[in-house]
């Protein structure tokens, strides 16, 4: 709440500036994630500025996207060999975004044209790697698809249609969550606000995403030591199957 | 309350965690196994990836196998020489196997590959303890001694012979130092001890007394899967620690129980029950390969 109003105060100070414009913050610009639950929500706050125009004008909307750092993607698809299901084909989607979210006042197809919403890499369906491992785009679309659904499934990309909530005439907020399994890294919160289904403003904040707790230090040691974790691993089995041992000879 | 498993990445409630080890932990208390073959696919059914189960579940039957050892030892009832001669096979396996596994994962075989080494290797053990228990009822039905026909061992015949004092043996290392070599290659790429191979295979393959038998395959399963272990661990990332201390608490716990409810049921009877469980676990996993999957797609991220 007091973000809130911090951000209206400063519209009310810089109205020149902020005039048929957009103003946004994060409820913090670093989240640190602590992965022993299902995840956490950051919240985006924003406000567009325009005192002169009467709200009976041109519809306006709001779209708010959270990337996440770029990745590659290895997607394999099965085929049925000798009665057997086994992974057959597969192709590589480069710098597609490990995290997507994308939150509008309305259905995107209502904001803008196919054409727009896709120039801006704005909505599930149009994100497109930066590469593939494959020439004929024919050939690699439906990969794509099930990548996107994929990814959908594990709540990782989302398309939330009616996710722009607005508090009064020109102040919104969006709740954005961010499940356990997510990556870390630098994430770009960007708020587009359209009119007539043109962007007239653009606004991009960094986001840096962080995993803290026990879990993430496992990962860590996981990664960076592996022979020394795969040794504390055995150690921990050895010393819990000994113990486990008197445990029975007293109770023989 | 949920836990997050980091290499699994997945969230789960430990109660969950800590059941699966312990209906693991008390069927192989009860059955006298190490687990392996039920704690894997278990986790497979779960919705661990396939590569964390074999991995993880190798930690977990270092744990039990420890504990089995450590008793057996109190006994004086292991051969050490012949468990070290297994080992120089078993340590063997296991680089090849992991290394195996590896190249299985990068080629994005893994998953299919474990299930049909499942299916294959569930479907012989079970059938052939199936047939023999059933024998074996029939054969106490009809009161007639089964006579165990004594044939000639080639293994008498193979060269580089080695004297085990413990099991009173003087044989070549060749077929133990192969034996190792199998399990090794069967713990890395299927996460199971292999006791249910290599107890038969000693009993009636090296003719080494049963006494001894139990306590010598447990001390090679320790090593063998405590290598398993750190080999994954390093090559792939794939053992999840807080997965395995939940696994071997719960399998602590259960192993108790199932200890006493065998020792109040009939030998030939569990024997029975075992080869219907393994049997059960060959076909849902056979079932699997099979049916036409709901989502033909996978991705892996951050493997171009």
């Amino acid at each position: 709440m007091r973000l809130l109003l911090a951000l209206f105060a400063l519209c009310l100070v810089a109205t020149g500036a902020c005039a048929e414009d957009l103003v946004s913050g994060l409820s913090q610009d670093q989240i640190q994630i602590t992965s022993n639950y299902a995840g956490t929500d950051i919240v985006v706050f924003g406000a567009i500025e325009s005192p002169e125009t009467s709200q009976a004008e041109a519809p306006r909307d709001v779209v708010v996207v959270v990337r996440g750092p770029d990745a590659d993607f290895a997607v394999r698809r099965k085929a049925r060999v000798a009665g057997i299901w086994i992974n057959r084909d597969k192709i590589s989607l480069y710098g597609m975004p490990a995290y997507y979210y994308v939150a509008s006042t309305r259905p995107l197809a209502k904001i803008a044209a196919d054409s727009t919403l896709s120039q801006y890499q704005i909505g599930v369906s149009n994100l497109r790697p930066k590469g593939e491992s494959t020439r004929s785009p024919r050939k690699g679309e439906p990969f794509r698809l099930a990548a996107i659904r994929l990814r959908e499934r594990q709540k990782l990309y989302t398309d939330a249609p009616a996710g722009v909530e607005f508090l009064g005439y020109s102040l919104f907020r969006v709740r954005v969550p961010v499940p356990a399994s997510v990556a870390t890294g630098e994430y770009a919160v960007q708020v587009y606000l359209f009119r007539d289904g043109n962007v007239v403003s653009a606004q991009t904040t960094p986001l840096f995403v962080d995993q803290i707790g026990l879990e993430r230090r496992l990962f860590r040691f996981a990664h960076g030591r592996p022979f020394w974790y795969g040794l504390a691993t055995v150690a921990m089995a050895i010393l819990l199957g000994w113990g486990s041992s008197f445990l029975f000879r007293r109770q023989a | 309350m949920e836990i997050y498993l980091p290499i699994a990445e997945m969230s789960v409630h430990w109660l969950v965690l800590l059941g699966m080890g312990a209906a693991v932990g008390f069927l192989s208390g009860m059955f006298g196994v190490g687990g392996g073959f039920l704690l894997t696919p278990l986790l497979i059914f779960y919705g661990v990836p396939a590569e964390v189960a074999v991995a993880t579940t190798a930690s977990h039957l270092t744990a039990s196998s420890m504990s089995g050892a450590v008793a057996q030892w109190r006994r004086r009832v292991i051969d050490f020489k012949m468990a070290g001669v297994m080992l120089a096979g078993g340590l063997a396996g296991t680089v090849l196997g992991v290394q195996l596994f590896a190249l299985l994962r990068r080629v994005g075989q893994a998953d299919i590959v474990i299930s049909a080494g499942y299916v294959i290797l569930l479907g012989s053990v079970g059938g052939l303890m199936l047939n023999e228990s059933l024998r074996t009822l029939r054969a106490a039905k009809a009161a007639t001694p089964g006579a165990a026909a004594e044939r000639h061992n080639w293994i008498h015949g193979l060269p580089l012979k080695m004297r085990f004092r413990t099991s009173r043996l003087y044989i070549s290392v060749i077929p133990p130092i192969v034996l190792g070599l199998i399990v090794g290659i069967l713990s890395s790429i299927l996460g199971v001890g292999g006791g249910f191979v290599i107890v038969p295979a000693m009993i009636y393959l090296l003719r080494m007394p049963t006494s001894v038998v139990v306590g010598t395959s447990l001390v090679q399963i320790v090593f063998v899967t405590a290598m398993t272990t750190i080999l994954h661990a390093a090559s792939d990332f794939s053992v999840d620690i807080v997965l395995a201390l939940f696994l071997i608490l719960g399998g602590v716990i259960g192993a108790q129980y199932g200890v006493r409810i065998a020792a109040r049921m009939k030998g030939e009877m569990l024997r029975l029950l075992l080869a219907v469980l393994v049997l059960a676990v060959g076909a849902r996993l056979l079932y699997g390969l099979v049916i036409t999957p709901r989502e033909l797609y996978t991705v892996a991220v951050g493997t171009p």
